[in-house]
């Protein structure tokens, strides 16, 4: 079975750096924050994708009054 | 102006169990019950008929939900009027997506090529959109890792929404395992 999570190794001057930030900001490790960031960088990879056209947007709209989201 | 708190995501991509964990929690829910629970959704829907026509139609139908926590899916998200958001968007595994949506309109899925790609644009046209948005702070949950490891996502989202000093504890029972059917290898 595979791991849930898995080590990544950063420079021990960053971790503090990171540690210092994230002081009082609600977030609760460096851990949660490196993810974050890495969650946030992979999103904004995923948005440079092609664009919603006019067709896309008639598909979803069928699909979504189906499913009784709209009539 | 006071905060509302909206749940988004693509349809079947877990909106409906966000928003039973936040009213375990103890968020004021924005529902009519006009949708009974069925298989699709066995807990239930808690969310407003029609609401992304009520909101086209009348943009600032949105206020009526002030302080409470409202279900818009990510295609409703464009006609919310200027406020003070707070959203938690989920985002799901595609595949199990389509999976959830073929099973709730119990018809062969003729197009799914096509609706799949319609839906991922939709998704990243809409993640970018309210990531730019002043007036909406925005939390990007997955509903396959809350799945997996409850109390570390929902702590995530205790911490967003701080203010309210929701229940955590009742948040996490709410996870049920037993509404992961459609679990995929990712």
């Amino acid at each position: 079975m595979e791991k849930e999570f898995t080590d990544v190794s950063i420079p021990t001057s960053l971790y503090k750096k990171i540690e210092q930030k994230i002081k009082g900001s609600g977030i609760t490790s460096v851990s949660s924050y490196v993810a974050k960031v890495l969650r946030e960088s992979l999103l904004k990879e995923e948005e440079t994708q092609e664009a919603l056209t006019k067709e896309d947007e008639e598909k979803v709209k069928k699909r979504l009054k189906a499913l009784g989201y709209i009539d | 102006m006071k905060q509302i708190y909206i749940v988004s995501g693509l349809p079947r991509s877990g909106t409906s169990m966000l928003m039973q964990i936040l009213d375990a929690g103890g968020l004021p829910v924005a529902s009519d019950a006009k949708r009974k629970p069925d298989r699709s959704n066995p807990k239930g829907y808690l969310e407003v008929e029609s609401i992304i026509d009520k909101l086209r139609d009348n943009p600032d139908y949105v206020f009526n939900f002030e302080d409470r926590v409202l279900k818009v899916i990510a295609y409703g998200l464009q006609s919310l009027p200027p406020g003070n958001y707070k959203l938690i968007y989920v985002d799901r595994n595609i595949e199990e997506i389509l999976d959830s949506m073929k099973e709730m309109m119990r018809a062969k899925d003729e197009e799914r090529e096509d609706t799949k790609k319609a839906f991922i644009k939709l998704n990243n046209k809409t993640k970018a959109d309210i990531k730019v948005r002043e007036d909406m702070q925005v939390l990007f949950v997955n509903y396959n890792e809350i799945l997996s490891s409850p109390k570390k996502h929902l702590e995530e989202i205790h911490c967003f929404l701080e203010e309210r000093n929701l229940d955590l504890e009742k948040m996490i029972e709410v996870v049920d395992e037993k509404l992961y059917r459609q679990r995929r290898e990712r």
